[in-house]
Parts: structure tokens; sequence; C-alpha cells
């Protein structure tokens, strides 16, 4: 429209004012910014770009770097650990995510009702083992878990059953750590999954009431629905920690027995820093880091077209 | 008056009462087995009370280990870690959040939460390197700067500056001819304290509970952090598990009394972390 010509002197003054001026008029924000992006500079872009490029060669950290071109990237193919790890990452994820999450949301659900007593108390309670220090965590769980004089094969004795080898054995490494992560980060989930409860408008609940509808269908029709993007968010969380979780397999079995309980946080920790390959550990670290970006993506997409048929 | 729904609610009460007991055991036995002897740790049928509660444990702990040193070493860098990425975190997202017509500003900040998206995993081998070549390993330096200049610490700054300083208090000040940089101290600090609590406390208990990183960047034993102590306890041959149970006592028990006194907080600043997807 050229029609419409600013009358001079009132033209909005970040088109007039030269460049030069207007960065002196922000000076305080570049000098505020100034400190984080120069340490990030130092301990987070460069070491992604770093990492990218050490990728393509061959180093232990000592000697000097050499350039192998893609084969880091094609003896990812042929690596049965890394397969194994992931493959292990996958089932530990499907062992204890969805047992957490029902009790995550069962619980949620109780801490919502109104007539619940003591809430701070058994919000506090199940929490308490996310404050914990992981390293803790698992050297307790493998007191508990021991063989011959471990309480859990104590109990199973007891029972009547044969002792469980919980941690030793290739077939129960994985259930046991399973184990652990559902007495860890139950209490998180529940905490996210509350809050996403407390975000639904009671409106809804009173429609429904006075449409005649059940406790059940209420659950059904209107809180499972309208808590789908926490769910997602939650399963998205989970999987990721899943990957790249360290402390709990490092301590507890140290991905053992064999491999059999190796994820792929470990691998590649074992890569890094006890077989000191970084380059190829750095490949597989974006390699993968890719994936499970795509794999997130992918989640939230799905969602996102459910909702649109749900429509 | 309704016979089923009390009976109902007794059942539910007593049912998560049942699971929360079970959430505390792992406690409960940290707790007995730190007061045990090695041998009454290991004996069947399970001791479910120590007789007599011994402090034996704590005492050698104290003698043979540099526990308290490790204790202090955790602190130091917990708290270095947390007030630094606070320190930057907060001026940055100040900025961010009230200097909007910057130049490339929103090019900026596109490419701090781009980089959120990336796994520290693929940073683990270029930070070591970092930090061999400015011969920052095995000092306190190592724990404390990586991971300072934390692109979610900027997110969650901005929000909440953006949200909770008013400009007008801010113009006004100016007018008053008060510093920039005292503006962000006087004015905005103040009132984003509660960001700031709840990102603190993220980080702190982060830091405080590393392993990864405190096994990979130190290297002697006046550095080991509490949760490195342990573990390397632990791998030792003839394990001392009594001792680990005390040192574990000692490195869960601050944490544990801080949740409970800050309850609130501290789920607020754990679940914070969660907005980082």
């Amino acid at each position: 429209m050229p029609s419409i010509e600013p009358r001079p002197g009132v033209r909005d003054c970040a088109m007039k004012t030269p460049l030069k001026k207007r960065l002196w008029a922000s000076r305080h924000f570049y000098v505020f910014i100034a400190p984080f992006f120069a340490l990030f500079a130092v301990f987070g872009l460069y070491p992604l770009l770093f990492s990218f490029y050490l990728g393509f060669l061959q180093w232990d950290g000592l000697s000097p770097k050499q350039w192998v071109g893609l084969s880091n990237f094609e003896n990812l193919l042929h690596d049965e650990i890394l397969f194994a790890s992931l493959r292990n990452t996958v089932t530990i994820g499907l062992m204890y995510i969805p047992p957490m999450f029902i009790g995550a949301f069962v619980f949620a659900l109780l801490l919502d009702t109104a007539w619940l007593r003591f809430r701070g108390l058994f919000r506090a309670v199940f929490f308490l083992p996310v404050v914990t220090p992981m390293v803790v965590v698992a050297i307790v769980f493998g007191l508990l878990y021991g063989q011959e004089a471990g309480l859990l094969n104590y109990v199973v004795e007891k029972l009547g059953w044969e002792r469980i080898p919980w941690v030793v054995s290739e077939s129960w490494s994985k259930p046991s750590v399973a184990g652990l992560l559902v007495w860890r980060w139950t209490g998180y989930n529940m905490v996210l999954m509350l809050a996403g409860l407390q975000g639904i408008s009671p409106g809804y609940y009173e429609a429904a009431r006075i449409d005649g509808a059940n406790a059940w269908q209420r659950l059904w029709y209107i809180t499972l629905p309208l808590m789908r993007p926490t769910f997602v968010f939650c399963t998205i969380m989970s999987l990721i920690g899943t990957v790249y979780m360290f402390d709990e397999v490092f301590v507890l079995t140290q991905g053992g027995p064999g491999t059999s309980s190796t994820n792929f946080g470990l691998y590649l920790f074992n890569t890094s820093f006890t077989d000191f390959k970084f380059g190829y550990a750095s490949a597989m670290a974006y390699v993968v880091a890719l994936f499970v970006f795509l794999a997130s993506l992918l989640v939230l997409r799905l969602r996102k077209r459910e909702e649109g048929t749900d429509q | 008056m309704n016979v089923r729904r009390t009976a109902l609610r007794v059942f539910t009460h007593a049912a998560l009462a049942l699971v929360a007991l079970a959430f505390l055991f792992p406690f409960y036995w940290l707790l007995i087995s730190a007061f045990k002897s090695k041998s009454e740790i290991f004996t069947l049928p399970p001791q479910w009370w120590p007789s007599p509660w011994r402090l034996d444990n704590f005492e050698q702990l104290f003698a043979t280990i540099p526990i308290v040193r490790c204790f202090a070493n955790s602190l130091i860098a917990a708290t270095g870690h947390c007030a630094l990425a606070l320190f930057l975190c907060s001026l940055a997202g100040y900025a961010f959040a009230k200097f909007p017509r910057a130049p490339g500003h929103g090019k900026l900040f596109a490419f701090v939460l781009a980089t959120m998206m990336l796994p520290t995993a693929i940073t683990l081998i270029p930070v070591f390197h970092v930090l061999c070549k400015l011969h920052a390993v095995n000092t306190y330096w190592a724990m404390i700067v990586p991971g300072a200049a934390n692109a979610f610490g900027i997110f969650w700054m901005r929000q909440y500056a953006a949200e909770n300083v008013p400009d007008e208090l801010l113009d006004a000040a100016r007018i008053d001819g008060c510093g920039e940089f005292a503006l962000y101290r006087r004015i905005a600090l103040p009132v984003m304290r509660p960001a700031l609590a709840a990102l603190g406390i993220l980080l702190f208990i982060g830091n405080w509970n590393n392993l990864m990183w405190a096994f990979i960047v130190l290297r002697t034993q006046d550095m080991y952090t509490l949760p490195l102590i342990i573990y390397l306890l632990n791998g030792e041959n003839r394990t001392p598990f009594e001792l680990i149970m005390a040192a574990s006592l000692f490195a869960t028990v601050p944490l544990v009394a801080a949740f409970i006194l800050f309850q609130r907080h501290f789920i607020r600043g754990i679940t914070a972390g969660a907005l980082k997807g």
C-alpha cells in the first residue's frame, strides 16, 4: 500500500536508526548474556561440533588423531554389543514403564481425591526415592537382591520357592534393574500426572455428573482423554531416560552378567572411558541421539494425528 | 451413613499405607544396616532391628576414609555449580525477557532452545577433553563449570522473568537513575526468587548425586565426592559393606532432611526439569 506514507518523524524508530545505534542502545543486553554465551561456547557449542568431527576420526585421547572417514559409522552396523544394548534398553523400558505408569496414575488419582487423608505425607513418601543418590539406591537394592543372604531370597525361600538369581543371571538381571527403576521413578511420574489431573477443569466433571455419568465413565471419557498429553510427555521422558541412564546399571549389575543388562548409556560410557575409543563413541552418540530424537518426534506426531481424528 | 463407601475408604487408606511402607523399606534397610556389623548385615534370618546399635561403622569411617573431606567436596561442588549456574542463567534469562528489541534477540534465543534438544551424552568426551586442556581435571572446577551454562536454566528464568518482573517498575527505577545491573540485582533478582529456588534445587541435587561425571574427572581421594567414594568402596575386594552403609547414610540424610523441610520447593524444582523435553 504505497499510498500510506508515514509522516516524516513518526516512522518506527527501529527502522530508521542505524544498526550501530541499535546495538549500542541494547548494549546491556549483550553484556548480560555474554557470560552465559562465553561458557556456553566452551562447554556446550564447541563440544557439540567437536564431537561431530570426532565421529570421523580414530582417537584414544592421547595419540594423534587419524581421519577414518565414514568407517566408524559403518562399524556401528556390525556392532553386536551396540544392538544388544539397544535391545536391552527397549526390554528394560517395556518391563518397568507400564507398571510404573499404572502405579503413578493410580497414586495420582488417589492423591487427587478430596477425601483422602495424609495426602502430603503419601506424596512425600512416594517422591522420596527421587532425591536419594542413585549410587546409594543401587547398593541397597544390591543387598536386597543378594543371592545367598539377600532379604528378597530369604522371603522367597520362606514362601517355599527356590532362590532367584536376581542380579547374577542373564534372565533375571533386566527384571531386577526394572524393579529398581519402578521404585525410583514412580513418585516422579506421579507428581507430573498429579499436575496434569489438577489442570483438568472441574467443569467437565460437573457437566458429566449432571448428565448422569458414573465414576468409571467420568474416568474413561474425561480423565483419560484429557490426560493424554501428560501420558505422552511422561512416555517420552521415560524412553529418553532409559536410553541414557547410567548409575543404575553401572552400580547394580555393571551391565552384566555378560551384556545382559547393558543399556545404551552404559555401553557408550564403556566405549568412551574404558576402551577410550573416542571417535567411535562420538559417532555412536550422534547416531543414537538422532534416532531418539526422531522417535520422540514420532510419538508426538502420532498423538497429534490421534487428536485430529478425535474431533 | 454409607457403610460400603466408608469401608472402601478405609481399605484405600490401608492399601496406600502398605505401598508407602514398601517404598520406605529400602530407607529403613539402609538405616539399620549402617548400625550393624558386617556379619550382622548378612545374617539369616535377618536382624530387623540392630542390637545393639553400633557406632563402630561411623568411627571407622571417620578414621579410615576422608569422608568429611568428601562431604565438603560434594558441598563445594554442588554449591559452586548451583551459584554459577543461577547467576549466569538468571542474568541472561532476565536479559532475554526484558530486552526484546535488541538486534539478534530472537535468533539467539531460538539457538539456545535448539541446543536443549541435544543430550549431554554427546558432549561428554569433548568436555572432558576441554578440561584436560585447561588442566582442570581433578579440580573443583571440573565439577562446577560444565553444565553451568544451562540452556534449560535460561529458558526457565526467561519465562519467569517475562511474567513476573514488571516493566513499569524497571522504567520507573531507570528514570530515577538506577543502573542496568542494579535493576537486575535490586529489582529482578528478588522477584525471581521462587524460580531461582526451583532451578537451584534441581541443579544441586543433580550435582550432589552425580556419579558418572565425578568418576570421569576426579582422580585422587582428597577430591572425591560422596557418590564416588561410595562407589569405589563398593568395588573394593572384601567389600566393606558396613562402611558403605554408613557412608551412604551420610550422603542421603542431608537431602532427605532438606526435602522434608522444603517439600513443595523440592517437588516444584525437580519436576521443573521435566519441561526440558
